[in-house]
This record gives C-alpha cells, structure tokens and sequence, in this order.
C-alpha cells in the first residue's frame, strides 16, 4: 500500500478492521529515528566480527536492544503506536510497503517501512548480502582426467563439493555435518586437502586469460599442506595436552638450565682471566663459536637450533665433546644462522624470536613457554592504553580485533601503539607549554599593569614573593641563560602547534594527521634505539 | 531508513521452553508473551452440553480421544486455578515437543490472547533445541502453515539464538533450562553438532531440592508437607521447625488429581529454589557453607524454617555427583563441567582457544545463586584463557534464545531465508531442512 498516510493507514495501525488492505494487524513501537544512532551500531556490528571470518553474522546488529522493556500495557501501547506512526509517516516520510527480495528465488512479499521517496520497484536493499561464494565445478570429462584419486570416488567428491558450497567454505562446518553415506570417516584436514587440489588441478589445466605469475599465485592461495596441518595440530594438542606435574617439570627445567650457564660463563671468565694474567693470551673465543658451528651441521638437531652464541668454552668438563649441554641462548649478540639453517627455517616455516637478553635473572618470568600468538595479542602501555585508545578512535583507526595475528601484522599493531603513544606524550608537552605560556602571559600582562601602577622596589619584591611561590617556573624574564632557552623552545613548539591547530578547531584532542603520527613515531622508535 | 543491518518486517519471534512459551515481535528486547507450557485440562465425556475446548483450533489429526473432548486451561490462570477434577500435562519432554496435540492451542493462545495478532499476517520465526529431530522440525513447520496460514516460517535453535542475543557468532553456549542443560559450539552462526552435550541436570537438581525437603531430619521430623496453598482455608504462625498449625479444605480434597499435585510441589520446590539455594563459589567447604548466614522460608503451611548448609548442597549437584551417587545410578546426568570438557573434546583443537574466549552463559537456571562465579572459577582451573559472557540482566538469560530470534528476524540479511507458502506448497516438508541449516 502506498500513497502517504491514508485514513486507511491509521486504521490498520490502530488494528481497526480495514476493508481493502490487509495491514500489519499491529506494527511494533518503534524507537524515534534518533533511537538508531549509526555510531553506536558500529560498535555492535564490530562485536560481531569475532576471531572468525566475517560472515552473515557480521552484519548482525542489535535493533534498539536499549530500550526499556515495554511493560505498560493497553493504553499506553496503543497511545505509543499512534506516536510511532505518526512518527514514521510525517516525519520520516516512511511508508509500509510491499517489497520483494531478489535475493529469493521465489515470490514471497513482506512488508517494511521505507522512505516515502524509494523507488517502490527498487532492488531491496540487503539483497546484495546475498553474494554466492564461488565454488569450482568440474565435469566428468575433467574428473576422468585430472582428478582421480585412489582415495575418493567421483560420487564423494561432489558430495564434498555441495557440502563446501551450501556452508560457504568454512570448513569447520563442513567437517561437522559431512556425512558421506557409506564413505570412511574424514577429518578437516581429508576434506580440506581434497578440496584445495581439485582446485588447484582445475586451475593449473584450465586455459587461463590473464599472465602466468597470476595464475601461480591463484594456485599459490589454494595452497594446502595435509601433513603440516596435521603435525601442526598435534602440537596444539600436546601443548593442551601438558598436565600441571609436566609444565612444573618444565619451568624447573629451565631454571636449571639458566643456573648451569651462569656457572658456565662465570667458570669461562675466570679461565679467561687467569689465561691472560698467566699467559698474556685470549682465549680464542671465535674460535669456540666456530667450532659450535661444526657441531650444528654434524648433530644437526634441530630441536637444538635456538643455540645461541656463546661464553662456553668447548672444553668445559659439563659440555663435553658431544656437545648436549650447550643449549640455550647465552650471549646477547645474535649470532648469524648458517645458510643451511636458514633454508632449513626457510622450509618448516620456523620463525626465529629475538634472543632473550642475558641479564634478566633466571627466573620464571624469564621463560616464555610455547604459546598461540592469537592469545598474546600485543596491547598498548596499561597506563596510556586509555589515552591511546581515544586518540586512536579519533584518528578512525581500530585496532581491537586483529584478524590474521601473523608475526608481521602484530609487529605493525605494536608499531601503532607506539606510534599513538608518541603522539600522546607529544600533546601533552604541547599541552603543558602551551599552558605555560598563559601562565607567563596572564602574568605578564600583571606585571605590565603593576608597573604602570607603580614602578621600584614595591614591584621587586612582590616579584621575589611570586617567584619563590612557584619556584619551579622559571622561565621569568630576567632568568638567564638555560631558563631562556628553554622557555623559547617552548614557546617556538607552541606557537607552530598554535598555527597548526588555528586551521583545525582547537578543541580537538589529537591531531590527526599521518606525517604527525610517522615523525612521532620515529621518535619514539629513535627512542627506543637509545633506550 | 539507516542502512546498518536492521528491517522490519514485523515478523512474529516463538520460543518454545519446557517453562514457559515466550513470543513477540522481532526487533523487541522482550518477549510480549509469555505463557506457561503446563496446561490444565479436564475430561469432558460426561457434559455433552458443554462448549468444546476452550482454547479452540483444530487438533491434529492424531489427536488422543481424552484429550479431544477435554477442556483446555492454558495460561497464567490454567494449572495454578484449582478446578475439580483437572489435571496438568506438559508437552515437554527433554527440551523437545514430545506431545503436539496441545501445541497449536498453547500457540494460539500466545498469539492471539498475548499479542492479540492474527499469525497470517506475519512472518513467523520458531525456536528449537539444537537436538530437535527432523521429523519435529517439519511438523512445527506444518503446524505453522497449514494451521496458523503464516506467510512465511523459520526454525532456528536456540544455541546460535543464545550466542547471537549476545552479540557473538561464534560462541561456546552454556544454556541451563528447566528440563535440559545444555552446551552448543557455534561457529560463524552454525552448531557444531558433533561438539553438542546436554543432559536432564536441572532435573536431578530439582529432585535434589525436593528430596532435601521432603525427607525428614532431626530438625524437621515430619519432612516437609508441599501442600497447595490452594487447599488451605486458614493457617497460624508459627515458630520455625514448629509443627505448622492449618485447617484443609475438606471441600476442594476429593476433587485433587495426582498430576495436579505433582506439578504443585514442583512449583512450590522451584521457588524455594530460587529463594533460598544456592552454591559456594569455590567449591564445597564445611565451615564456609556454616559461615554463609541461613536463609528462612515460609510454605504454604505456615511451616517456615531458616536453611542453612544444606541450602549449598542443592548447587554442588550442578558441578560434582557424590561417588554414592554415581554407584546407585550408572545414568546419571553429566554435571557442567564434564558437559564442556566433552563439549571441547569433540571440537577442533584450533576452535577451542576461540570457544572458550567466548563462552555464553544463559537459560534461567543460570540465574541460580552463585553459578555463574562457581563456573568461572572451575573453568578457570582448566583453561587459564576462558572468558564468560553472561548477560547481567536477568530478563535477558531468561529469554536468550526468544531476544537472538528478535534480531535475527529483524536482520534485512535474515529475510531471504524465510520459507514462504508458496515454498512450503512447492517442495513440502524437505525445504525445512534444506533451508534451516
Ligand atoms: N533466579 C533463579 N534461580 C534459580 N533458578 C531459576 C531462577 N529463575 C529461573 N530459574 C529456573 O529457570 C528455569 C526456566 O529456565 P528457561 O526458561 O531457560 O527454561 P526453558 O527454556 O523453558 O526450558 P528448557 O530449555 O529446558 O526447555 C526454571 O526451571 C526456573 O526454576
Ligand atoms: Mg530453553
């Protein structure tokens, strides 16, 4: 029904019978447009995008969830639809009307209330949510050729491929309700390894219209490794799998460990030493790091590999030829991994972390036991971190979910934090300053006016007392010196970020602007450095 | 209209519960209606005069004889009126619709008694329990269609409702109710099916309850008599663990049937459930329970008495079956924790860092005193990275799986998955499962 507020309108708002339209018998209360702030939707809508891929769910909100719950009955609900229609049909010139949703395949018409304006015969606007992923098919002809597998029947991989497709890839679904009748019981990683091979098969013998490094990379993004995935998951599961008795036993472990090699580098400085006093010689200690680098490539353990360099001379009584003792990172330098190594990385996706510096006490704290990365997001400063979470909301960014934690993702969401936390500190020197100077000047202007009232030893005086009532301002006029230069300094930041912040209104907190934030941030990095 | 994701279609939102049946509009924060899912009902072969079913509709066609001819007594004032000769049935069992004769009247009365709407005229979403069989699924669907002549109809369980209610879609969802407790892994708004636990534990906690007043106690010699204050004419107060001292009313006493009865204590033992236990948030300690100050509870009687430990021993059964227990009944419902440790078990190891960073505690038996801390704390000995999310308003655990169905159906996203009539006449009952995953 269209045509603006009709008696008939009214009619079925109030549920009176109505003779021609079939109305909503009772449309809701609805909040006032100003109920459905898009802000605060965003938050919601935010909330949703869980450590999972976005989905349908993603665009899930919660409707007016801050309303209070309608407990008045009778008149006032009815007094309150009357309002709410009112509302909706003379203010926001919404009407109830008929659509049909081209995202369906049949002719089911509901009813909503839209813009007056709309194009009644509009496609509906949530349509586009509906997006089919893509999902390859195959003939048999193709099948035949390329995609027999020892494994898997023709039938079971089209039934593979329907499941994929009605749970829109996520796989973890598709693993829960795969049920191929008569089949053998499949794990994800089956599934998903069958899968991304069709797939990859498919695309490598298809013609393709568009250059070969395109082509490799597609088939590079349906890359998938069965048996890494599956030792990848093993070690989740171990690592779940710890009793308390194990993890106790490991932390003692290591605090062993740490104390043998203080033993260690403190025996190898006391022969050190006593070599130079005796003998006026240096005990060869590039050498001995040569010689560990031997006894990597001929154990070649690489559960050993974290060895660093070392103060540990070969011939210690502990370590012995073989060589098992000398384990752990001891030195801070890092030494450079042999090529060999790095290849070995290189191929078992082996990312190493920065040795831990020698000086921290062997303590607990010290060890850093194995850990998911997704659960040790980095986090800004617990004393900025409010501070920098309003600069950054201000700034638009959002920083709260990280989707993919890799080690590159999370080292740029540190560099943020640090960045945001360059840009605080600097506000509130600026603040500071800037707050310094009105001082200086509201005094100045006092002063200017005791002057004129009287000039001579009163004046001084009075000067000494204000002087010694805030002895820590010293950016008085007659200061000599340091005190000048100081307060210069400060004036000349102040006053570029006066004629900076004169172009934006000056009530905002935070500047926003990328060249701010990036020399900020080399600072504080430059700090860092320093630090 | 803003573009963020919400449409209105004025699609009505059905949460079936062994409690209560809660319905409203989609886009509402609560549910308009709520009616108990007990009903009285009394035999009416011997008045063929009398009009037929109060409630009306149609039964369906299988229908048992009684209950064809018996008068239907649905809603706040159907069980808890005393009536000569009534008995109450719940169509409940498990968390599933176990007898459908009197479903279509408990709906109708919800509908057009609570929201006084005519269900043809909208769009109607329905909740189940995410171990509904097929076969329920598609009757509901009928019973939709072809009784209620809905435009449009939807199933979805309350597992991703509850998780949705929140905000979340992916979730680990703890859902304790009157007859089941439950745990659900849902994953981008689906359930993990084979990650799904649940057990009749709210039942063995009320057995518990009951069993900890009836049976008689140095203290309480008599036990304690649950007699409806219905049937109680007058009454004296009295000290507490004193005798109480009332007078029956001989009249209504010929007229009580068992079922009525039953369903009486089990409402009486509810409340004092609800007033009076609870659980110690550290798991079970003598002195602590004996440190806890008593709380007092009057019956219908008149009989009142202050609780003390024991008050405590009524929650411990939701996290530890005591070794004598688990001897004297091999099927014993599993407690909480052993329901999410198989929950987990069943899942991917990838998954269960993201679950249990987002567990959802709801239902209305999460409202018992103290769990909520308990369960936290049990967890948190396990899995050092959980977090539980569990709604601090009571409205919104109680009504979880109905509130996820209000925003899911008011979702313009949501709109292309209704089954619309001409579907259901097209393709027939297959098109539920197909299109309510
Ligand atoms: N404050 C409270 N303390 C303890 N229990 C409560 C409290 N409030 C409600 N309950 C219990 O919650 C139960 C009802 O919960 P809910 O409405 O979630 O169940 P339901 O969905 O109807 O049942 P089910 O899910 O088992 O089919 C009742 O058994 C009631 O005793
Ligand atoms: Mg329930």
């Amino acid at each position: 029904m269209a045509g603006g507020a009709s008696a008939a309108d009214v009619r079925s708002i109030l549920a009176l019978p109505s003779p021609s339209t079939p109305g909503p018998s009772q449309p809701k209360p609805t909040a006032p447009k100003t109920a459905r702030k898009p802000e605060g939707i965003s938050r919601e809508l935010y909330s949703l995008i869980g450590p999972s891929a976005p989905s349908l769910t993603a665009q899930l909100a919660k409707p007016r969830l801050k309303q209070k719950p309608n407990l008045g009955r009778g008149n006032k609900v009815a007094k309150w639809r009357v309002l709410a229609f009112v509302w909706r049909v003379y203010v926001l010139k919404e009407e109830w009307q008929e659509f049909s949703n081209p995202g369906r395949a049949d002719s089911l018409k509901l009813c909503h209330w839209v813009k007056a304006t709309t194009d009644p015969t509009a496609e509906y606007q949530f349509a586009k949510y509906n997006v089919p992923s893509t999902v390859y098919t195959y003939s048999q002809d193709e099948y035949n050729r390329l995609l027999e597998d020892k494994d898997w029947t023709k039938e079971e991989t089209d039934y593979l491929f329907n499941v994929v497709r009605e749970y829109d890839l996520r796989f973890y679904v598709v693993a829960d309700r795969y049920d191929y009748p008569g089949g053998q019981p499949r794990t994800i990683e089956d599934l998903k390894d069958r899968y991304y091979s069709v797939c990859r098969r498919l695309i490598r013998n298809r013609p393709w219209a568009g250059d070969e490094s395109s082509k490799v990379q597609l088939v590079a993004s349906f890359f998938y490794d069965k048996d890494r995935e599956v030792t990848r998951k093993k070690y989740i599961a171990s690592l779940e799998n710890r009793t308390p008795d194990q993890i106790a036993e490991e932390e003692a472990l290591y605090v062993e460990v740490k104390r043998l090699e203080q033993n260690e580098r403190r025996f190898a400085k006391e022969r050190d030493e006593l070599l130079k006093t005796i003998a006026g010689v240096d005990s060869g200690l590039p050498g001995v790091a040569a010689d560990d680098e031997v006894q990597i490539a001929l154990f070649g353990d690489p559960k050993k590999k974290k060895k660093g360099g070392n103060g540990m001379d070969i011939d210690s009584p502990i370590s012995g030829p073989s060589g098992i003792i000398s384990l752990g990172p001891s030195t801070p330098t890092r030494r450079v991994q042999s090529a060999k190594s790095v290849a070995y990385d290189a191929l078992h996706c082996i990312l190493r972390s920065d040795v831990m510096p020698t000086n921290v006490p062997p303590t607990k704290a010290a060890h850093q036991p194995v850990y998911l990365r997704s659960s040790r997001l980095p986090m800004p400063k617990a004393s900025m971190a409010p501070k920098i979470n309003q600069a950054l909301a201000e700034l638009d960014v959002s920083h709260t979910r990280l989707v993919m934690p890799t080690r590159e993702n999370c080292s740029q969401l540190e560099g943020l934090f640090d960045a945001a936390a360059a840009l605080v500190d600097t506000k509130k020197v600026v603040d500071k300053v800037d707050q310094e100077i009105r001082v200086l000047k509201a005094r100045l202007a006092g002063r200017a006016s005791v002057g004129a009232r009287s000039e001579g030893a009163d004046a001084d005086s009075k000067n000494q007392g204000e002087q010694a009532e805030d002895g820590e301002r010293d950016a008085e006029g007659e200061a000599e010196g340091e005190a000048t230069e100081k307060a210069d300094r400060a004036v000349s930041v102040a006053a570029s970020v006066r004629s900076y912040s004169r172009k934006r209104s000056k009530r905002s907190a935070s500047v926003s602007s990328v060249d701010t934030s990036t020399t900020s941030a080399t600072r504080a990095s430059r700090k860092r450095q320093r630090n | 209209m803003v573009n963020y994701g919400a449409d209105e279609v004025s699609a009505l939102v059905l949460d079936i519960g062994t409690s209560s049946i809660r319905a409203g509009y989609a886009g509402e924060d609560t549910p308009k209606a709520v009616v108990p899912t007990s009903y009285g009902f009394t035999p009416q072969t011997q008045d063929p005069l009398d009009v037929p079913m109060e409630a009306g509709g149609d039964p369906a066609a299988d229908a048992a004889e009684i209950k064809k001819k018996a008068k239907l007594h649905i809603g706040q004032h159907g069980p808890s009126m005393f009536r000569h000769g009534m008995e109450v049935a719940n169509p409940m069992q498990a968390g599933l619709i176990h007898d459908f004769t009197p479903i279509p009247s408990l709906i109708r009365y919800a509908f057009e008694t609570g929201l006084s709407c005519n269900a043809a005229e909208h769009p109607v979403l329905v909740t189940e329990p995410p171990w509904n069989t097929p076969a329920n699924r598609e009757r509901m669907a009928e019973i939709m269609f072809e009784e209620f002549q809905v435009p449009a109809f939807y199933i979805s369980n309350t597992g991703v409702l509850n998780a949705f209610a929140v905000g979340k879609g992916t979730a680990l969802v703890i859902d304790i109710g009157q007859a089941m407790a439950s745990v659900t892994p849902v994953v981008d708004g689906f359930v993990l099916r084979k990650g799904l636990a649940s057990s009749a534990l709210p039942q063995l906690v009320h057995a518990h309850a009951k069993h900890l007043l009836s049976t008689p106690t140095q203290r309480r010699p008599g036990g304690i008599q649950l007699i409806p204050h219905q049937l109680i004419s007058s009454k004296q107060p009295v000290d507490p663990a004193v005798a109480p001292i009332y007078s029956l009313r001989e009249d209504r006493i010929p007229g009580v049937t068992p079922s009525w009865r039953e369903w009486y204590e089990g409402r009486e033992v509810d409340e004092w459930v609800m007033s009076v236990a609870g659980v110690l948030d550290q798991g079970w300690n003598d002195q602590l329970a004996a440190s806890r100050p008593p709380r007092q509870y009057e019956f219908p009687t008149g009989f009142n008495d202050w609780f003390g430990p024991e008050r405590f021993l009524v929650g411990e059964q939701y996290f530890i079956h005591s070794a004598q227990m688990v001897a004297s009944n091999p099927n014993i419902p599993k407690t909480l924790p052993a329901l999410i440790a198989q929950s987990l078990s069943a899942c991917e190891p990838d998954l269960r860092t993201v679950l249990l960073g987002n567990i959802v505690l709801t239902g209305g038996g999460s409202l018992f005193a103290g769990l909520g801390e308990r369960l936290s704390n049990e967890l948190m000995r396990n899995f050092a990275h959980m977090k539980i999310h569990a709604p601090g308003n009571p409205t919104e655990r109680r009504f979880g799986g109905w509130l996820g169905g209000s925003i899911l159906a008011s979702l313009g996203t949501f709109h292309q998955l209704w089954i619309s009539k001409e579907e259901w006449q097209e393709h027939g009952k297959a098109i539920v499962g197909q299109r309510c995953k």
